[in-house]
């Protein structure tokens, strides 16, 4: 940041001095209303709202322009003893401490002016105070440049680790449709089995029934020997669907070679 | 025998022979206020004057707001969902809207044929600053938007859009600009701070956080380039539909243009310098490591 002060380079240590503005800096100035004015503005008001409530944000049409008046305040003296301000002697032990601090004598060089005595040299930092004051800033105030590099790296960061977290969601959600149709599937495996498994249950109850003429208990060592019977008799009709099976198998390619 | 009837008969006599509207014979409107009610008079005079028996409810020293007794408060519970992070350390920018703002110029306790400062704002009494309550400076409100007509060049610390708006409609210019809490106390108070005899410090950058709200020329932050400010002032006009008014042939160009350097907390004073109110002179350093660290 280049910044155009401009300093007097003429000593080397010493202070150069200028003069103030005769009318005395702004902020000594204004401050109240006059009630002449705030009659003016009261009806400019009026007229105004009328104006303004039928088109609220169109260019306004400057009534009274820039306002030349404003009202004079004469800001309150300071009470200061400009002719004869308090010097305190520095050699005297009744002068308290505090009135011999470096600060009282700032203090004093503000409100009494050349008339305090006070050095102005002095009121800037000193060589070491200066150079603790450069270590501080150094150290707690960034200057911009460095600010705006920790936040477009700060920000890079951040992308960086949003687009990462995007690509995880995007490539989970590509699987996303395989995973659901599989799971239906499983699932409605799980059901047909189930209902095969209930179907062949209730067939053994009711065959069980038909056998003792009533209804067995399914844990009772009766139907689980009967289900054994059955499945007994199962295994072997298939023992001997299979032979038949091979018989044919076995004839059926003799007959071509026959004819 | 026959008088010439006055227009106005009796009335305009009354009115002329009564006495000037002074302060002395104002006085508010019946019925607009109403009589302070005295307590502890009459007939249950000796009693507790509707307050009930004893206690905080009596003396009215109930505890602050929030507070359960001792128990963890319901404020200091909610933080776990961060809506209250942080809430005793931000940055607080006190309102003025430009109703406020316009009042104070017809008015005249605003001139504004100068920059408007936050120094010029504390002077007229349009605002309190308080740097010690974590007050960041000023925020310009966007109520009283369609009756603002002056045109100015005011500096704040934060402005919603459409005060923006309003403000270079009418050919003005606004800034948002940073203060740390110190300069901000200087800067609210110029005469004390020149009492203590100090040079005037520099003015010290925003924290990381506010950066690239200060950097944003549609913010019109103090530390956006000029160029890209001119480029959202357009674009701005566009948006709310209004001519932007050329600012070069204006004839407080020089005024409308006066920007403080960064660094700088006073219009006309730089950092380093010293202002000897009593005597009216300035002064200026002119070691050299001094110029240095005030000019960086």
């Amino acid at each position: 940041m280049s910044f155009p002060i401009r300093f007097n380079k003429s000593g080397n240590e010493s202070v150069a001095e200028t003069e103030i503005d005769r009318r005395g800096p702004s902020f000594m100035s204004r401050k109240m209303a006059a009630p002449v004015l705030a009659v003016r503005t009261g009806i400019l008001f009026r007229s105004f709202k009328t104006f303004t409530t039928l088109k609220p944000f169109i260019p306004v049409i400057p009534q009274y322009g820039v306002l030349t008046h404003t009202a004079n305040y004469h800001a309150k003296p300071l009470k200061l003893n400009l002719k004869d301000p308090y010097i305190p002697d520095k050699t005297s032990e009744k002068t308290p401490e505090w009135q011999l601090t470096e600060k009282f004598d700032r203090k004093r060089y503000g409100r009494y002016g050349d008339a305090s005595g006070i050095d102005p040299a002095t009121l800037w930092p000193t060589d070491e105070k200066l150079e603790a004051m450069i270590k501080d800033e150094a150290e707690w105030h960034p200057t911009l440049e460095v600010m705006l590099k920790n936040i477009s790296l700060r920000e890079e960061e951040e992308a960086a680790k949003r687009r990462a977290k995007e690509k995880l969601i995007a490539s989970n959600m590509a699987k996303m449709p395989k995973m659901v149709a599989d799971w239906r599937r499983e699932r409605s495996e799980t059901k047909k089995k189930m209902a095969e498994e209930k179907t062949r249950k209730d067939k053994l109850l009711a065959e069980a029934r038909e056998r003792f003429g009533y209804a067995v208990d399914p844990r009772s060592s009766k139907f689980l020997e009967m289900v054994a019977e059955v499945e007994k008799e199962q295994k072997k009709k298939k023992k001997l669907l299979k032979r038949r099976q091979k018989e044919e198998q076995a004839a059926t390619p003799l007959a071509p070679a026959d004819e | 025998m026959s008088l010439i009837k006055k227009p106005g008969g009796k009335a305009l006599d009354v009115l002329q022979n009564l006495p000037r509207i002074t302060l002395a014979n104002l006085r508010p409107e019946p019925g607009s206020k109403q009589k302070e009610k005295r307590r502890g008079r009459g007939q249950y005079g000796g009693n507790r004057s509707g307050r009930g028996h004893k206690g905080e409810r009596q003396r009215g020293t109930r505890p602050r707001l929030g507070f359960e007794g001792g128990a963890t408060p319901f404020y200091l519970i909610i933080p776990k969902y961060g809506y209250n992070e942080g809430h005793s350390r931000r940055p607080q920018y006190q309102p003025l809207s430009l109703k406020r703002l316009q009042y104070l110029i017809d008015v005249g306790r605003l001139d504004p044929s100068q920059p408007i400062d936050l120094t010029q704002l504390v002077n007229a009494r349009g605002v309190t600053i308080q740097p010690q309550k974590r007050d960041f400076g000023v925020q310009l409100v966007d109520e009283g938007a369609e009756l603002f007509s002056a045109k100015i060049n005011i500096e704040v610390q934060r402005a919603s859009e459409a005060a923006i708006a309003a403000v270079e409609r009418n050919g003005g210019v606004l800034t948002n600009s940073f203060y740390d809490p110190i300069s901000l106390a200087i800067l609210i108070k110029p005469v004390p701070f020149f009492q203590r005899g100090q040079p005037i410090p520099k003015r010290m950058h925003p924290g990381e956080e506010m950066v690239p709200f200060y950097m944003d020329p549609c913010a019109r932050g103090y530390l956006a380039p000029p160029e890209q400010v001119q480029q959202a002032r357009l674009a701005l006009a566009k948006k709310y539909g209004y001519v932007l008014p050329d600012l070069s042939r204006d004839e407080l160009f020089h005024m409308l243009s006066s920007r403080k350097d960064p660094r700088q907390i006073f219009f006309g004073l730089s950092p380093g310098w010293v202002v000897n109110m009593a005597d009216r002179k300035i002064l200026k350093p002119t070691n050299e490591k001094l110029v240095q660290y005030y000019g960086s």
